[in-house]
């Protein structure tokens, strides 16, 4: 395996672990504080439960940016292509925004998410409202998420 | 401390607050004919359920049980119930009536800690105030005195306890409980003409009026006592307690409220806990205040002067 190839893998590794560090940390924080609403208002299960699952898509996205650049490089797929260190270096700088966008955006969309649980708990009807507020965190990790995708698919092979 | 803590118990208290009296049910209890349609509002607001502080308490302590934050909220129950257990060992009486629940103390060691002078068993913030309360009282029989003593020891340990937690919610819960306590202390000092010696005792002093300044108003007069409190940023206060001292209660209760409505825009942290028991509190007090205003036929816009501010 060449150097551009291992350079490459942790590329991916990366896109994968620190994006859905960021949802699980993001998700769990939302679902600690759904689970405060429910333990006293049951009803309002699913209201929360849509705030929970918001922070989940930086994962996602990361398990995505892995899959395509893998694919890219043929390690799906059976051929393995021959990549130069410059190559490697490239797929890893190319993983990096959603790596990095999509861990830290978790973890603030699901701070946002969870204060919105707060609304959803006092004013069920203002419900959409926290949603918006916590989607708004995501347009960054699509951003990251299309750059990604965009310098991914032109670096040279 | 992070910022994401207690995102569970806050939610959950978002979710409670919704049980609390809001302005309107208090008009409406105001308005109510007789007693038991006064009764049924509440228990409708409730959903049948009790609503107690030793409820809240415990409802509290069950989602954040290690937030040190609250326990400095019952740090005058605390205090309050080592007065019960130290006059019932010289008064040779039960201290269980006497109590006020609830507390950060184990009830049942506190009596036969304070009668053995067993005073290590009791909580450290507690401890050394216990031992010179009780000398105290016994040397002197003075249960003013003493009760001056547990008071202003009350405060001093939550102003520590504050300053250690690093809340600044928290510190300024307690500014503003020792402001207004040192307020009437030196009030009532000063109408009673007591000496320079009780005073130093009974006076905590804070920020904004210092023990020493508290200290010569009130050996002044009680007219020195309202200008000195005038000229600080509790001017308002110096006015009502001038009017009426149930005015100055009253002010007290609302500025403490004040301050917990900062809490309800926080979606983690202990402040909003600490604030919904401030909101049960004020809420339960207006609901005293109203039973006994209804009971002895009090006009209906004394009871709306006499409400406190609420959370919701």
């Amino acid at each position: 395996m060449t150097n551009g190839m291992v350079f490459t893998i942790i590329g991916a590794a990366l896109a994968a672990l620190m994006a859905g560090i960021g949802s699980a940390k993001g998700v769990g924080l939302v679902g600690e504080a759904a689970a405060g609403v429910v333990s006293v208002d049951p009803s309002k299960f699913s209201k929360v439960l849509i705030l929970q699952l918001l922070p989940g898509t930086q994962g996602l996205y990361g398990l995505l940016t892995a899959i395509i650049l893998l694919s890219r490089v043929g390690i799906i797929g059976g051929s393995p292509a021959e990549l130069t260190t410059s190559q490697g270096i490239a797929f890893l700088a190319a993983s990096l925004p959603i790596a990095i966008v999509g861990l830290i955006s978790a973890i603030f969309q699901g701070k946002t998410a969870a204060a919105g649980v707060g609304i959803t708990a006092k004013k069920p009807e203002h419900n959409g409202k926290g949603i918006i507020m916590a989607a708004m965190v995501e347009t960054y990790a699509i951003l990251a998420l299309l750059i990604s995708i965009l310098m991914i698919y032109n670096i040279a092979v | 401390m992070s910022t994401i803590k207690y995102a569970n118990a806050v939610a959950a208290i978002r979710a409670m607050e919704n049980t609390l009296l809001s302005r309107s049910d208090i008009e409406q209890l105001i308005n109510c004919a007789t007693k038991a349609e006064f009764e049924n509002l509440i228990a409708s607001k409730r959903g049948g359920e009790d609503f107690t502080l030793e409820g809240v308490w415990e409802m509290l302590r069950g989602y954040a049980p290690e937030c040190k934050e609250l326990e400095i909220l019952l740090y005058k129950n605390d205090f309050h119930n080592l007065k019960a257990a130290l006059k019932s060992k010289i008064a040779g009486k039960e201290p269980e009536g006497y109590y006020i629940r609830p507390t950060n103390l184990d009830l049942k060691e506190l009596y036969p800690a304070v009668s053995a002078k067993e005073y290590e068993a009791l909580p450290e913030y507690i401890r050394s105030t216990a031992e010179e309360a009780y000398e105290l009282l016994t040397r002197t029989l003075d249960g003013q005195l003493a009760d001056s003593l547990i008071d202003t020891a009350a405060m001093q340990a939550m102003r520590k306890a504050a300053e250690k937690c690093g809340s600044d919610f928290i510190k300024s819960y307690v500014e503003l409980t020792i402001v207004c306590a040192d307020i009437k202390t030196a009030y009532r000092c000063a109408k009673m003409k007591k000496q320079r010696s009780f005073l130093e005792m009974a006076i905590c002093g804070s920020a904004e009026l210092d023990k020493d300044t508290l200290v010569r108003a009130a050996l002044g007069g009680a007219e020195s006592v309202l200008s000195c409190v005038e000229s600080s940023s509790y001017a308002e206060a110096a006015k009502l307690l001038a009017e009426s001292p149930a005015q100055f209660e009253k002010w007290c209760d609302d500025v403490i409220m004040e301050l917990a409505e900062t809490a309800r825009m926080q979606a983690f942290g202990a402040e909003p806990l600490a604030a919904y028991y401030i909101a049960a509190e004020a809420e339960l007090k207006d609901i005293r205040i109203l039973s006994v205003c209804r009971e002895s036929g009090t006009d209906k816009e004394t009871m709306t002067e006499r409400m406190r501010k609420l959370y919701v």
